[in-house]
C-alpha cells in the first residue's frame, strides 16, 4: 500500500507562506504529475512528501501512515533529484549501490541488482566511470538507477529532464513512462513543462502560488479547465482570451467586434471569451476582417498565425499545414461556438446551463 | 598579397620571440640568485669542508647528519617536532571539519560577526598574544599539576604524566596553542570549500538510507578532502616553523623542537660549524617538504559532474 495522502499541508519559510495548503490523493502505482510556473512550490511540496523539508501544517500520509516526522529514509521513498545530485567521487556502480551498500546488503546480491538496473537502463558499459565522464542524459539515467535499486514504493522526480536536449527529453519521457509500467511504483513527478504533463501523467496537479489550481486526467484539464490559469497552462500554444460582454449568445470583444458562442451562457459585462488556437478558423483573406496578421510561425506539419485587432487584442490560429500569409493581411476569422469557455473577470470557468435547465428558463 | 601578409605576421613573431627569450632570460637569471641560498645549504650540509662561500664540495659526507643526531639529540628534536605538529595539525583538521562544516551550512545571524571574529585571532600579531594566553595556561597548568598530584605520589609518575599533560612546558599545552593559532585560516578554508559543496548530496545520502555519520564518512569527507588537504598543509607548515610559541611554553630539553634546538645550538657553538646548521636546515625543511608532497595529490583533485549546471 503506498498511496499518498496530503491533507491540508502548509509550508512557510520564516513567515512567507510558499504551499498555502494542499489536498491531494495519489493512488498506489499512479503517474502523478505536479505542474507549474517557476517558483509556484512544486519543489518544496515534493521535499516535503520526501522528508527533506519540515512540513509547516497538515498531514502528509503514505501508505495510510502518517509521515509527518519520519525520517527521508524511513518512508521507503526514492527521488530523483533536479540537480541529479551523484555522488562524484563513486563510479557509476556504487552510486547506484550505495543505498543497498548503506544497507549492508551481500555483495553478490548488490552486484546483481546493480546490474539489473544498469540492463534496463543501458548504462552496462558506462559501470566503471565517474560522473564526470558521462553525457548529461547518462547523468539522468544513473540518477534514476540510483533510485530504481532500492525498488521503492514512491518514487519522486523533480524536473529530471530540464537539462536535456529536446530529443532526448523525448525518449526519456517513453523510458519513464516503461519504467513505471514495469514497476508499478507510485511516482510523483514535478515539472514546468505542460507537455511533459499532457504525455506522462494519469494525474496532473496544478500548482499556482502554492494553491491547487485543479487537478484532474490530462484530457480532463484540457477539455475542461476550471479557470484562466488552467487553461492557458495546458496546451501550446496557450489558450486566446478576449475581454468583453455578453449578450445573449453574442460576445462584444472591446474592438465592437461580435462572437456567436453558442446559447447557455448568462449574460453580463466584464466577462473573458478563451478560445483555443486550435478552434479558430482563418476564412478566406478579406480587405474588412478585423484581424490583422502580425506573424505567421511555419513548422511544416502546422503553422500559428498570431493576429490582433482595432485594440490591438492579441490572437493565435492554428492552422494545419503550411500557411503563406505575409504580414499586415487582413483576415477573417471563424469561432467554434462549441469550443468557446467563458471566464468571469477573476477568470473562474462559467458553465452553459444544460440544456433542459434552458429549455424551462 | 597573401604573401605580405605572412612574411609580416612572421616579423612579428620573430620580434616576439626574441623579446620573450629577454624576458625569460631575466627571470632565469632572478630565480637562481634567490635560490642561491637554498643551494648553498644543500651544498654544504654535504660538504665536509663546508664554509659560508657557495663551492663545489670536494666530496660528499654524511658526518654532519650524524653529528646532529649522535652527539646532539637530534632525533629528540625531531620527534618533539613531529609529534607536537602533526597532533596539532590533526586535532586542527577535526575542529576545522566540524566547524566549517557548520558556518557553511547555518543561516544563523551570528554566522557573520563570529566568522570575522575567527579571522581576527589570526590578525592579531602572536606576540601580543603572549601575556594574555601564557596567563590562561598557568592557571590551566596548576590546576592540571594539581591533579597530576593527586592521582599518584609517585615523582616519577608525576613527572612523566607532568611532560605528558602539562600546560606549560608539556606536550598537551604546545599541541593546544599549535592548534588555537592555526584553527581560524583552517576554520575559513573548510567553510569556504563545504559553501562549494551543494546540499544536494547529503539530502541524496539521507534518502539513500545513509546515518548522519555515514554521510560524513562516505559522501562529506571524500569530497570535502581537497580542502582538507589544503588546511591541514597551511597549518602543518605555519606549526612547523613557529618558533615563538614553542620558545615562550617550553623550558625544559627533552621538549626542545627542531627550531629551538637549531636556534640553540646557532649560539652555542662558538666556531660556527656552517655544516652542521646546514644539515640541521636540511632536516628541518625536508618535513614541510613532505607535507606538501602529501598533501598535492589531493589538493589537485577536483571532483564535478555530481550535479548539473
Ligand atoms: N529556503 C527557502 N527560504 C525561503 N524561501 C524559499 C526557500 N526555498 C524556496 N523558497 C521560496 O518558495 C517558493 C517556491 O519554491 P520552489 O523551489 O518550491 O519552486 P518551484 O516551483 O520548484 O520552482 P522551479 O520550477 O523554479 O524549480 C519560491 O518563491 C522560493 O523563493
Ligand atoms: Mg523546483
Amino acid at each position: 500500500m503506498s498511496h499518498i495522502e496530503l491533507i491540508d499541508i502548509k509550508k512557510n519559510y520564516l513567515g512567507t507562506e510558499v504551499v498555502k495548503g494542499i489536498s491531494v490523493t495519489i493512488d498506489q502505482g499512479e503517474f502523478a504529475v505536479i505542474v507549474g510556473p517557476s517558483g509556484c512550490g512544486k519543489s518544496t511540496l515534493l521535499r516535503m512528501i520526501a522528508g527533506l523539508e519540515d512540513i509547516s501544517s497538515g498531514e502528509l500520509r503514505i501508505g495510510g501512515k502518517v509521515m509527518n516526522h519520519v525520517s527521508p529514509d524511513q518512508r521507503e521513498i526514492a527521488m530523483v533529484f533536479q540537480s541529479y545530485a551523484l555522488y562524484p567521487h563513486m563510479t557509476v556502480e556504487e552510486n547506484i549501490g550505495f543505498a543497498l551498500a548503506l544497507k549492508k546488503v551481500d555483495k553478490a546480491e548488490i552486484k546483481r541488482r546493480v546490474m539489473e538496473a544498469a540492463q534496463m537502463l543501458e548504462l552496462e558499459h558506462l559501470l566503471e566511470r565517474k560522473p564526470a565522464a558521462l553525457s548529461g542524459g547518462q547523468r539522468q539515467r544513473v540518477a534514476i538507477g540510483r533510485a530504481i535499486v532500492k525498488r521503492p514504493k514512491v518514487i519522486l522526480f523533480d524536473e529530471p529532464l530540464s537539462n536535456l536536449d529536446a530529443k532526448l527529453r523525448v525518449q526519456m519521457r517513453t523510458e519513464l513512462m516503461r519504467l513505471h509500467r514495469e514497476f508499478g511504483s507510485t511516482v510523483v513527478y514535478v515539472t514546468h513543462d505542460q507537455v511533459e504533463a499532457m504525455t506522462m501523467a494519469q494525474k496532473i496537479i496544478v500548482l499556482h502560488n502554492g494553491y491547487v489550481s485543479q487537478l484532474g486526467k490530462p484530457m480532463q484539464l484540457y477539455r475542461e479547465p476550471e479557470n484562466t490559469f488552467v487553461a492557458q497552462f495546458i496546451g501550446v500554444p496557450k489558450m486566446n482570451l478576449l475581454r468583453g460582454k455578453l449578450q445573449g449568445n453574442n460576445f462584444y470583444l472591446q474592438s465592437g467586434q461580435v462572437v456567436d458562442i453558442g446559447n447557455g451562457y448568462t449574460s453580463g459585462n466584464d466577462l473573458q471569451l478563451g478560445i483555443r488556437p486550435e478552434h479558430l478558423k482563418l476564412q478566406a483573406t478579406s480587405t474588412q476582417g478585423g484581424w490583422t496578421v502580425d506573424v505567421v510561425e511555419r513548422l511544416g506539419v502546422e503553422s500559428f498565425v498570431h493576429l490582433h485587432n482595432a485594440t490591438m487584442e492579441q490572437l493565435v490560429v492554428r492552422v494545419e499545414g503550411d500557411c503563406e500569409l505575409a504580414a499586415d493581411i487582413q483576415v477573417n476569422l471563424q469561432f467554434d461556438a462549441a469550443s468557446c469557455f467563458l471566464f468571469s473577470d477573476k477568470g473562474q470557468r462559467l458553465l452553459r446551463k444544460p440544456a433542459i435547465e434552458q429549455a424551462a428558463g | 598579397m597573401v604573401a605580405v601578409v605572412r612574411s609580416s605576421s612572421e616579423d612579428v613573431t620573430v620580434t616576439h620571440h626574441a623579446s620573450q627569450r629577454r624576458a625569460y632570460l631575466t627571470l632565469v637569471l632572478i630565480s637562481l640568485f634567490c635560490m642561491m641560498p637554498f643551494f648553498w645549504v644543500v651544498l654544504a650540509a654535504f660538504d665536509p669542508k663546508a664554509s659560508q662561500f657557495l663551492q663545489i664540495p670536494q666530496g660528499v659526507t654524511l658526518d654532519h647528519f650524524k653529528n646532529i643526531f649522535a652527539n646532539e639529540s637530534g632525533m629528540r628534536w625531531v620527534l618533539n617536532s613531529v609529534v607536537i605538529v602533526g597532533s596539532a595539525t590533526i586535532l586542527t583538521l577535526i575542529f576545522a571539519g566540524f566547524g566549517g562544516y557548520a558556518l557553511s551550512r547555518t543561516q544563523a545571524w551570528w554566522k557573520r560577526p563570529l566568522l570575522y571574529g575567527i579571522i581576527l585571532v589570526r590578525i592579531v600579531p602572536p606576540p601580543a598574544l603572549i601575556v594574555p594566553v601564557y596567563k590562561v595556561m598557568l592557571f590551566l597548568n596548576d590546576w592540571i599539576n594539581g591533579l597530576i598530584n593527586q592521582f599518584t605520589a609517585d615523582v616519577e609518575q608525576q613527572q612523566m604524566l607532568s611532560r605528558m599533560f602539562s600546560f606549560i612546558d608539556g606536550y598537551l599545552g604546545l599541541i593546544l596553542i599549535h592548534c588555537a593559532m592555526q584553527l581560524p585560516l583552517a576554520i575559513w578554508i573548510m567553510k569556504t570549500f563545504f559553501d562549494a559543496i551543494p546540499k544536494d548530496y547529503e539530502e541524496a545520502a539521507a534518502l539513500d538510507g545513509a546515518s548522519q555519520w555515514q554521510t560524513v564518512r562516505h559522501v562529506l569527507i571524500p569530497l570535502a578532502l581537497p580542502g582538507f588537504a589544503a588546511a591541514g598543509l597551511f597549518a602543518f607548515i605555519n606549526a612547523w616553523g613557529d618558533f615563538l610559541m614553542p620558545l615562550m611554553f617550553t623550558s625544559s630539553p627533552e621538549l626542545q623542537t627542531l627550531p629551538l634546538g637549531m636556534f640553540r645550538a646557532f649560539l652555542r657553538v662558538d666556531a660556527i660549524d656552517y655544516g652542521f646548521l646546514t644539515a640541521l636546515a636540511v632536516i628541518y625543511t625536508l618535513p614541510a617538504v613532505i607535507a606538501f608532497a602529501f598533501a598535492r595529490k589531493f589538493l589537485t583533485q577536483t571532483f564535478s559532474g555530481g550535479v548539473k549546471g
